[in-house]
């Protein structure tokens, strides 16, 4: 039942709030979201699970119930956790808890509001990495849309609305291709499936896989199916050429809903992919290697271009976001322990990091009101230890070693090198890793000019030291991701657990 | 009893403690923070001197000690390894740090300089990660602290953040850098993807594995394994490359001089640049299966070393002379390597390791005589007012000239015998071999055209008629260092054990594990066994030994006396400009700068642009084409209600009639 | 001697030709209404015609309510019309014309 107690206590915290004095609403907010934190660390020292979830995994913390019957399909309230989810749980409440703080400054209007949703976020976010059945899942995935779209469209910049509307209306397009392809794949599954139960699906899909349904031939209603969730969960991770709303939602959205965005919903994308389309249909998988890698390789290359090419602070990061995700798509289509491992690792890695580093532009942005590059330069003589934290975060980015995304992106070459998915697949690898490269271009090429060099700024705002509570979530965050980069086996071993039985499934035989 | 070997770690911990006590509470510490940083590395020399005599004593040490990563098929871990090679280069790192620390007592506080507690901090971390690197069992844990150790050079040179050209450099240090460990990146993940294995030493290392797939006849990716090995070992030199300053990867390092002297110092003698050449050393075993990577290595090597030594020709500042001078003295250890002189290799980045560090204290000390001022020009007639600096310099100089007795003559007339007896056999390589003679002679001017300029002649400027006065914490490394430089190349004597008999080289027989048992496939002689290399002599060893020699040395005193001639006097000119166009081309360091900030700022950037404009207009466009569409097309409809009544109705009545036309015609009515 | 069923018919479809006419080409509001009330008596006479050659009451009942039903109408529809002359001084109905894009 603490799953349950999980997202109990964020939606009750909503609710209270939101009835709350504005006054008072922050401190309440991150008062409320400490017992998530607590609660998903505590199952973090308890976890017993074992395996993967869909696949015969010992889950932790699992709990089942009746729901509804709707016709020959039962729908269970049906949560657990296995190394994969919980990782990403405990990731989800700690940024909450920071973004919550990181708000204190910028939010300055109907703050009951703002933080009642953001809890409200966590609950949904939490809900998706938790649920085992398909439509409570998708219940939790779209309902992330709703508060994520309130706080662009209310708090955000000057074009907010068109960000919101943007990002609303892309996903959930995307969210219907991919509802409409699983129902059908559900009904093809005929009489194999009685219930919604992720687990009981993907037993049946790779246990034979569907019939034949609606005149279209087994094989090719399974390719389609695949490309159809494919390309429904590449809108939100995003990959090439599905990323536009990314940079526009980020740029307008305020600093802990871009912190949320970057550090949250794109990892829904990553772990959708892998729950549905990387376990359940590894066939397709096998079939698709060179797109699905070429896509990778494509959003890495391009996305680091893109952000090179930027002036806006926000628009950089958002920007190599993209690239980011890109690694994770290499990763997971390598399937092999270090390639899933490394891709599921990056997730976490990423969310830490991007994190930290929309949160450092929101301190710079609020000391400065501006995060265009060319307004400013020498920032770091004002304020040295947020850009301090800026610089590290930055290195971060770039996979310095002894931080995490070194070791989530070595993970991933390694196992893409070593895949035997395609015969291209170590061109593949050296072609995405130049993405290091570039990384390193543009980010040193924008705190060149804006942290370095004499002070200069060009709006009318007298710089102040950032306060504690803008920079203690920044510490707290770069202290997680040199723990994890001096030590990943803190996650990793979990990782490479419920990752193996997704490998095993690998057509080819993987390994390395 | 507990072995020396347990202590290995703390070498590099010390100096990581030094970091985290020098940044949380350097402001109030005296010094803020320098007798934490110096405290540490007297700690890590003596526990790396500890370290040599125990291996001097036969014992060698090579243990996993953490695991990283663990995977079913490999685990990636941090281990300490400890032989001849590390155990020797921990000693000059943790000797070159130290002194580095206390002479920074003289150089930075002396200014009140403010940032000081960011400088100790920065230079404990990147004395940490040489040390970390040094000690590296494993491929992937030398390539971690490679990059940390980028990312301290980074910090360091960019120490004036206020200035603009200091962050400016450092930036282009780092990402020319990044831009050679992308390739070693590739190496490393696919020498584990390959072999399964990332140690350096033992039956398990990647080298042994490499060895049996090439005896066996592998084949991967469709390639032998003779050819992939050579991929490989080149792919990890691209990193090599880029660290160690070699064409054409050097443009960084002269820029990099915007440092702070002391870290120039620390960069060129011990840590980042010496970190490229290092890890060839350790990994030798690997290239030496290759002949096409140590040609590619020798060649590199020879031709930055002349590439280099031109251009330090014809520059005006202390500093950037000195920077052209690494480089071209890396290129020869790459030479060295490269022809399979490994000893001679080893040698000399010993040797460089002290005057290197000397000269650049040394110009560190004329920095702070003339008041910082930099140009030579301005210089002049310090010999009479400073005579350690004066005196220490000159030893480096020598060193550095290849002038016997001095140890840079020994170990750099090692480096061109070796290519010699080898071209000899093998034609090729003697067109390295010329390079890195022709360069001698270059050597031998600049190093003494700095001399003249700097020590001799009249005082040019009001600095240099009265300068500022030295310190003990500035005079004492010098002194140490000036020792190390004149004494060092007593290490290895080669040739007079060849002429005379007498057994004085020590290295070669410490890198031949003659002191030691164990570190099987990891001595010198087995390295040799492992090249292949013929080596053919102009008559007997004897001749060629000579001959080698007296041309080295005859062209090390010809430059050096052509810059006795034109600039020992009272009123030197600058003879360079007389060289013409060929002037501006060298001060322009062969346009290479230009290029790679074309490649950078022409090329890079506008292609991103054109991405970003081709993402704003087609990519987005499509998406909001869509939406443009779909409203466009609601546009249309919504006209259908004009808000008059009477139209509704009539939309109702001409619905209704086409319902029922519909219906009938689909019940049949009209058949 | 009764009137055959085919003229109530007859009767009740030229009723509702004419209403329907007005309500397409009326612009005055009260003629629009008025016309309404016409296509509601022709359908009332369907109703009862057919009523009394069937032979049962429920037409007729559902007569009774249509015009119950028509009364209602009359009495919204004339305050509407009300309405629309305050606030334009005219019975036009084309001239209000602001519920739309």
């Amino acid at each position: 039942m603490m799953i349950e107690a999980l997202i109990a206590v964020a939606l009750a915290g909503a609710l209270v709030t939101f009835v709350a004095p504005n006054r008072i609403a922050g401190k309440l907010a991150f008062a409320i979201s400490l017992v998530p934190v607590a609660i998903s660390l505590w199952m973090f020292a308890t976890f017993d699970g074992s395996g993967n979830a869909l696949i015969d995994g010992e889950l932790a913390f699992e709990s089942q119930m009746e729901w509804i019957q709707l016709g020959d399909y039962a729908i269970t309230w049906f949560v657990g956790l296995d190394g994969i989810s919980l990782p990403l749980v405990v990731l989800t409440t700690i940024l909450v808890s920071l973004a919550i703080m990181s708000s204190w400054t910028p939010i300055d209007m109907r703050e009951s509001q703002f933080y009642g949703l953001v809890l409200f976020i966590e609950a949904n976010l939490i809900g998706v990495f938790v649920a085992l059945d398909f439509f409570v899942w998708f219940i939790f995935w779209e309902a992330v849309l709703i508060p994520m779209y309130l706080l662009i469209g209310i708090w955000g910049g000057p074009r907010r609305k068109y960000a919101a509307i943007k990002f609303f209306v892309y996903t959930n397009v995307a969210s219907l291709v991919m509802f409409g392809s699983f129902i059908t794949l559900v009904f093809a599954l005929g009489d194999g499936v009685s219930s919604f139960a992720l687990p009981e699906i993907t037993e049946a899909m790779l246990n034979g896989g569907p019939e034949s349904f609606a005149g279209i031939g087994a094989g090719t209603l399974t390719s389609l199916v695949f490309v159809a969730m494919f390309l429904g969960f590449a809108v939100k991770v995003p990959v090439v050429p599905f990323h536009t709303w990314l940079p526009d939602a980020h740029v307008e959205a305020p600093t802990p809903a871009s912190v949320l965005l970057a550090g949250v919903l794109l990892k829904m994308g990553t772990y959708a992919l892998l729950r549905f389309n990387f376990t359940m249909f590894p066939d397709q998988v096998s079939q698709f290697v060179v797109p699905i890698a070429a896509i990778a390789v494509i959003s890495v290359i391009y996305g680091a271009m893109l952000a090179l090419a930027q002036t806006d602070l926000k628009r950089i990061v958002a920007y190599s976001s993209v690239s980011s995700m890109g690694y994770v798509i290499l990763g997971l289509v390598a399937y092999t322990q270090f390639g899933v491992g490394g891709a599921t690792f990056q997730m976490v890695s990423h969310g830490l990091i991007s994190g930290l580093m929309f949160m450092a532009v929101g301190v710079i942005y609020n000391a400065t009101h501006t995060r265009i590059v060319t307004d400013m330069s020498g920032m770091a003589d004002r304020m040295p230890i947020a850009v301090g934290v800026l610089i590290a975060g930055a290195f971060g980015y770039m996979g310095l070693p002894l931080m995490s995304g070194f070791a989530a992106e070595y993970f991933i070459f390694f196992g893409a090198f070593g895949s035997e998915a395609s015969t291209y697949m170590p061109l593949f690898t050296g072609l995405a890793m130049f993405g290091i490269v570039i990384v390193a271009g543009y980010l040193l090429f924008a705190m060149q000019r804006t942290l370095f060099g004499p002070f200069r700024l060009e709006t009318d705002y007298e710089i102040r030291r950032a306060p504690l509570h803008d920079v203690a979530p920044m510490f707290v965050l770069l202290g997680l991701i040199i723990a994890l980069g001096v030590a990943p086996e803190l996650i990793f071993e979990m990782i490479t657990d419920a990752v193996d039985p997704i490998v095993d499934l690998a057509a080819f035989g993987g390994d390395a | 009893m507990v072995s020396a070997f347990e202590f290995a770690p703390a070498i590099a911990l010390l100096p990581l403690a030094a970091f985290v006590v020098a940044l949380v509470f350097g402001n109030g510490m005296p010094k803020k923070g320098a007798y934490a940083g110096i405290l540490a590395t007297a700690g890590s020399l003596l526990l790396s001197l500890w370290m040599f005599a125990t291996v001097a004593g036969g014992e060698v040490y090579n243990e996993g000690l953490y695991d990283w990563a663990i995977g079913d098929e490999i685990t990636f871990h941090f281990g300490v390894l400890i032989d001849p090679l590390s155990a020797l280069m921990l000693v000059i790192v943790s000797l070159v740090a130290l002194l580095v620390h206390i002479f920074s007592l003289g150089y930075m506080n002396a200014e009140g300089e403010t940032g000081l507690r960011r400088y100790y901090a920065e230079l404990g971390l990147f004395t940490f990660s040489m040390l970390a690197f040094v000690l590296a069992d494993n491929l992937l844990m030398a390539f971690m602290f490679f990059e940390l150790v980028g990312l301290c050079s980074y910090l360091l040179i960019g120490f004036w953040f206020r200035t603009r050209s200091a962050p400016s450099a450092a930036k282009k240090a780092f990402l020319v850098t990044r831009f050679g460990d992308y390739f070693f990146l590739i190496g490393v993940v696919g020498i584990g993807a390959t072999f399964g294995t990332l140690t350096f030493a033992g039956d398990a290392s990647f080298v042994a594995e490499a060895q049996s797939a090439i005896e066996a006849g592998e084949t991967f990716h469709g390639l032998g394994a003779e050819t992939w090995v050579t991929i490989l070992g080149l792919l990890v030199l691209g990193g090599v490359i880029g660290k160690s300053a070699q064409f054409p990867l050097h443009t960084w390092l002269p820029d990099a001089m915007e440092g702070p002297t002391t870290v120039s110092a620390l960069i060129h003698a011990a840590t980042m640049v010496a970190a490229g050449v290092y890890l060839v050393a350790r990994m030798f075993g690997f290239y030496a299966q290759s002949p096409t990577a140590l040609a590619i290595i020798a060649f590199v090597g020879g031709f930055t070393a002349l590439f280099a030594a031109t251009m330090g020709v014809v520059k005006d500042d202390i500093k950037q002379v000195l920077a052209y001078s690494t480089i071209s003295q890396y290129g020869y250890m790459m030479l060295g390597l490269g022809v399979g002189g490994y000893v001679a290799g080893v040698f000399h980045l010993m040797n460089h390791a002290f005057f290197k560090a000397l000269l650049f204290l040394g110009a560190g000390a004329v920095i702070i005589l003339m008041h910082h001022e930099q140009d030579m020009w301005k210089m002049g007639g310090l010999k009479d007012r400073a005579p350690v600096a004066y005196y220490t310099f000159l030893a480096g100089s020598l060193a550095l000239a290849g002038i016997v007795p001095f140890s840079g003559f020994w170990s750099k007339d090692e480096i061109l015998y070796d290519a010699l007896i080898l071209g000899l056999e093998e034609p090729i390589f003697l067109a390295a071999y010329a390079m890195g003679l022709v360069a001698v002679f270059f050597t031998g001017f600049y190093t003494f055209r700095m001399v003249f300029l700097t020590f001799h002649g009249n005082p040019r400027s009001e600095a240099a008629r009265d300068p500022h006065p030295l310190g003990m914490n500035v005079k004492i490394p010098l002194i140490v260092l000036g020792v190390l430089a004149v004494v060092a190349g007593a290490a290895n004597l080669a040739p007079v054990y060849k002429l005379a008999g007498l057994d004085i080289t020590f290295l070669e027989h410490w890198l031949d594990g003659a002191y030691t048992d164990g570190m099987e496939g990891m001595t010198y002689h087995e390295y040799s066994e492992m090249t292949g290399y013929e080596t053919g002599y102009i008559g007997s060893e004897t001749i060629t030994l000579l001959i080698g020699a007296a041309l080295s040395l005859g062209l090390a005193f010809g430059g050096a006396g052509l810059a006795y001639i034109l600039y020992n006097v009272p009123e030197p000119k600058a003879h360079t400009e007389n060289l013409g166009s060929a002037r501006t081309v060298l001060r322009s360091n062969y346009y290479q700068d230009e290029v790679q900030v074309w490649i950078a700022e022409g090329l890079t950037l506008p292609v991103a642009r054109m991405a970003d404009r081709f993402d704003q207009s087609v990519i987005d466009g499509v998406v909001n084409g869509v939406s443009s569409v779909s409203l466009f097309g609601s546009g249309g409809m919504k006209r259908l209600q004009t808000g008059v009544v009477t139209n509704y109705a009539a939309l109702i009545v001409l619905g209704f009639i086409a319902l029922v036309v519909g219906l009938g015609v689909y019940g049949g009515w009209f058949v | 001697m009764t009137v055959e069923i085919h003229y109530y018919v007859l009767l009740s479809a030229a009723l509702f030709c004419i209403g329907l006419f007005g309500v397409l080409t009326r612009r005055n509001a009260l003629m629009f209404l008025m016309s309404v009330e016409i296509m509601l008596n022709a359908a009332n006479i369907n109703l009862i015609a057919f009523a009394f050659y069937h032979g049962n009451l429920s037409g007729q009942v559902f007569a009774l309510f249509t015009m119950a039903l028509a009364a209602a109408e009359v009495a919204v529809g004339l305050g509407i019309i009300l309405v629309l002359y305050r606030n334009f001084r005219d019975v036009d109905v084309t001239v209000p014309s602001a519920m739309r894009w």
